[in-house]
């Protein structure tokens, strides 16, 4: 089925348009993004269950953005009276003067700016899904997730693991937003899901937590193979009980896509945002045509180079989803953009200006970040380590686009002497480097690839929006403590 | 007290009484903000925020059993909208039964409301004549920073006859900081919060920076220590506090992510920390918590022991605790030795982590260097890169901290930390 496209936005579409009409009387510019996404949250445990209409990108409400002698501007508000365009533009107007007035009186200057193409388009998008989060049996849900905690807290104890818990999240969100301009009406809609699965295990000293996740542009028809990532979380449960702690120092090691995911994120992720670009903060600029990592290393970023959780059909200021490919064999190509740094640096936006939701300003951010694939086996990599690491699982991750340092913070380490794994577990670890060492250092890269997209990502230490990444296994050098 | 005058709000209260919910919350909540974002010292844009939005929890009861569930309902809705979602609400609260609890009941003693006038103009101009005057020199300075000023409202009424309002100021600017020399530039991070605009602090927090900006430029790689005493006297020190704080929230025990219990001693044995009401010019200087529940002061580690837990309303109340509530802001005392005491000897000072965690489950602490000061006899070296870890359970043990305190917005904390024997990676 298509997911259908919200009545909400239908019905307050012509007041919109009444109020983009009032705007451009005064200003240069004026575009218009609503959202109307609905969803739901539900986490099960052995100790407490829950159910929320709310997920991380449940939203209702309207940003204008309006351009004025190259100065830009925005209001962001809920409760629009499409029979009343004239109070909202009254209200708009009015607010955005009383800043002029202070910004005027401070004696601050605008960073002057063009203003944005406003080219005829016209796009409608509903998107397949088998089921609507809005739809969705949540009694049958409940008692879907709670069979599959009962059955890992089983699993955990025939392994005799002294499981505290085993506890169950799944969330899907119908993502409904509509972009007006005088000229543009794009609207679209789809669904997209995640869900977890995890074990809180007590070790002799510690209690850890093993989690495996999943994700999909798809409907809540995602959680029926829940059940399936039981085996998963009780292995990481027991290496986890096991592990030790690792020798600080360099290794030959092996990311797993979930790690390689990370690494991409970071690495070239962050690093080649081009409103990092505008503001000097970025030393990828500087490495357009340059190499940045060995051969083998071939990355790819946007909405259209997987399906997961941010594969929309246009961005938050209504540019086309993109495929850019950022490094191609070793060689820096090129960054991500949103459309009003587009405009300032004299490239074409790629379709990743994002917003946290239609409250906050829009960024230049990831959607779907991944490096391609190799040709290698994992058993070809594994054995041709003599003393390292199969690094598993990631916690978080932060990047320096300015200086190119990059930390992770990794779940679990498998070592790997003479060529095979030795059953130890290292846990948890500090993955450092300088991002062109690392990509430098990559000399082997499987042929397989995953992507996830359970997690967000921040930009700095706020605006969350919802990511996916991933790739192949890689092997690499790079320190670990 | 409350605005009566509201229709929207009054149309889902008649949707809640008349709907099967045997209990009910509703959080409304107004934000009125002012944004301002700048390239070096150009205006990249200007934004405004009127946000309004209910938060609703509907519960209903069965047998020893309580089911809840929640929604956000726009301000804009209808009321047969806000009917449907009233409506399954009941029906999702039906399919999640939890042991059974009671929603807070209106204080018997006044909490007072925080009805502060906030004038966004005011505020802002604050914010914008202090971050145009930081003393920026030739070789540092500030990159671009954004400014955020909001005038929350937020009023709490439950189906106990709870009804309380309260308006706080809330801000937050991020500046980046360049620093450079030789043709090399880096930069450094800052998310500052607070409740309007304290112009000194801003000021000496961003002079700081620049200062650790300058010595990055300077900074040699951070030599394989293996282990090391490692001193926190900058943000990333709240972490540290922080992994005190949420070991003794009651969700945290109850679901048994923390085995801490009453009495057990958590902390070095002169450390006091407290849950207080109100920090000056905090971000969270609020009177009640999301549920109802009003705000107070209390000790939760009292001398290293632990001596309360704290929460929300269906935890705690598992937990026998009728009077808890969640908390915002706290503070940290008892510390013996001065600052100036706890930096002798050889040590390192870690100023700037890219993103230094502590696992409030496993308590284990890690971080990348991106500036930290060497301390070896009389010299004194700016290191970079390399990472500390280690596990917050053994380093607790031999932690040292300053009778000296400095506030970082919410949290009030020694001014530095000493911790023994942490991991150090070199780079």
């Amino acid at each position: 089925m298509k997911a259908p496209f919200s009545a909400y936005l239908r019905r307050i579409a012509p007041g919109l348009k009444e109020l983009i009409g009032l705007l451009r009387q005064r200003y240069d510019y004026v575009s218009v993004l609503s959202s109307d996404s609905a969803g739901f949250s539900v986490s099960i445990s052995q100790r407490a269950k829950s159910v929320t209409r709310e997920t991380m990108a449940t939203e209702r409400g309207t940003v204008v953005r309006v351009c004025r002698n190259g100065l830009y501007a925005e209001a962001a508000f809920t409760g629009f009276d499409p029979a009343n365009a004239a109070a909202a533009f009254e209200t708009i107007a009015g607010e955005l003067d009383d800043q002029l007035d202070l910004l005027n009186a401070a004696g601050v200057k605008p960073y002057e700016t063009g203003i944005l193409p406003d080219e005829t388009r016209t796009v409608f998008v509903e998107m397949e899904t088998s089921r609507l989060p809005e739809e969705e049996d949540i009694s049958s849900l409940v008692d879907r997730l709670s069979a599959v905690s009962d059955k890992g807290m089983e699993e955990g104890k025939s392994k005799s693991l002294n499981m505290i818990d085993c506890m169950v999240r799944a969330s899907s969100t119908h993502i409904c937003k509509m972009f007006l301009t005088e000229h543009q009406d794009l609207r679209q809609s789809y669904v997209f899901s995640e869900g977890m699965c995890a074990g809180l295990v007590a070790g002799d000293e510690r209690t850890d937590f093993a989690y495996t996740s999943l994700s999909g542009r798809s409907g809540p028809e995602l959680f029926d193979s829940m059940a399936e990532k039981i085996p998963e979380v009780i292995r990481i449960a027991k290496d986890l009980v096991s592990a030790e702690r690792v020798e600080p120092g360099e290794y030959d090691v092996i990311t797993s896509p979930e790690v390689t995911g990370l690494i991409a994120h970071e690495a070239f992720g962050h690093g080649v945002e081009m409103d990092m670009f505008v503001k000097g903060r970025a030393l990828g600029a500087d490495y357009i045509g340059k190499r940045v990592g060995s051969d083998l290393v071939t990355m790819h970023e946007g909405a259209l180079c997987a399906v997961d959780v941010t594969s929309y059909a246009f961005d938050d200021e209504g540019t086309p989803a993109g495929d850019v490919t950022e490094i191609d064999r070793g060689i820096l190509r090129g960054g991500i953009c949103d459309a009003l740094s587009a405009l300032r640096l004299g490239v074409k936006p790629t379709g990743n200006g994002k917003r946290e939701n239609f409250a906050h300003k829009v960024y230049t951010r990831m959607t779907n970040t991944v490096f391609d694939s190799g040709t290698s086996t994992l058993e070809e990599m594994i054995s041709s380590i003599e003393k390292g690491y199969l690094l598993e699982g990631m916690q978080s991750g932060m990047e320096d686009p300015k200086h190119w340092g990059i930390q992770c913070i990794l779940d679990r380490g498998y070592e790997i002497l003479n060529g095979k794994l030795t059953g130890k577990v290292v846990s948890p670890l500090v993955m450092t480097g300088y991002v062109p060492d690392l990509l430098g250092s990559v000399s082997m890269v499987s042929a397989d690839r995953q992507i996830f997209g359970a997690g967000g990502c921040g930009k700095g230490h706020k605006e969350w929006v919802k990511v996916a990444d991933g790739g192949p296994y890689l092997k690499a050098k790079v320190r670990l403590g | 007290m409350a605005d009566m005058n509201n229709t929207a709000l009054h149309t889902l209260l008649d949707v809640l009484k008349a709907s099967e919910a045997d209990a009910w919350e509703v959080t409304d909540e107004e934000e009125k903000g002012w944004e301002f974002y700048f390239i070096r010292h150009s205006l990249d844009q200007h934004r405004t925020r009127n946000l309004r939005a209910f938060t609703v929890k509907v519960y209903r009861k069965f047998d020893d059993c309580l089911g809840s569930a929640k929604a956000k309902i726009p301000s804009d809705a209808s009321a047969e909208e806000m009917r449907r979602t009233v409506e399954g609400l009941c029906s999702d609260a039906s399919y999640v039964r939890n042991p059974l609890y009671t929603l807070n009941k209106p204080a018997v003693a006044s909490v007072g409301a925080d009805t502060e006038e906030i004038d966004l103009k005011t505020v802002s101009g604050d914010f914008i004549r202090t971050l145009s005057s930081v003393p920026e020199t030739d070789t540092e300075d500030l990159n671009s920073y954004e400014i955020f000023v909001s005038a929350i409202r937020r009023r709490f009424l439950n189906s106990e006859g709870i009804d309380v309002i309260s308006v706080f100021p809330s801000s937050m600017v991020e500046a980046v900081v360049n620093a450079r020399r030789d043709g090399h530039e880096i930069e450094l991070y800052r998310m500052l919060k607070s409740g309007t605009c304290d112009r000194e602090q801003l000021t000496r927090e961003l002079t700081e920076a620049l200062t650790y900006g300058r010595d990055k430029l300077i900074a040699s790689h951070t030599p394989a220590l293996g282990r090391a005493d490692v001193i926190f006297s900058t943000d990333p020190a709240r972490e540290l506090y922080c992994y005190f704080v949420s070991r003794l929230d009651t969700a945290m025990v109850y679901r048994g992510m923390s085995d801490w219990k009453i009495g057990d001693a958590v902390a070095p044995d002169n450390l006091t920390l407290q849950a207080v009401r109100r920090l000056p010019n905090s971000s969270w200087n609020t009177s009640f918590d999301t549920e109802g529940a009003p705000l107070r002061d209390l000790t939760l580690i009292d001398h290293g022991k632990a001596a309360s837990y704290w929460g929300t309303r269906q935890f705690s109340q598992y937990m026998k605790l009728e009077d808890s509530f969640d908390v915002y802001n706290f503070a940290v005392s008892g510390g013996t030795e001065s600052a100036a005491e706890l930096r002798t000897g050889d040590y390192l000072e870690v100023v700037e982590f890219s993103d230094f965690q502590v696992d409030e489950i496993t308590g284990d602490i890690a971080g990348e260097i991106r500036l930290a000061y060497l301390h070896q006899g009389d010299k004194v070296i700016p290191v970079s890169g390399g990472s500390v870890s280690g596990s917050m359970p053994e380093l607790a043990k031999a932690m040292r901290f300053s009778s000296e305190c400095h506030q970082y917005n919410c949290h009030l904390i020694p001014a530095v930390t000493r911790l023994k024997d942490v991991t150090i990676t070199g780079a």
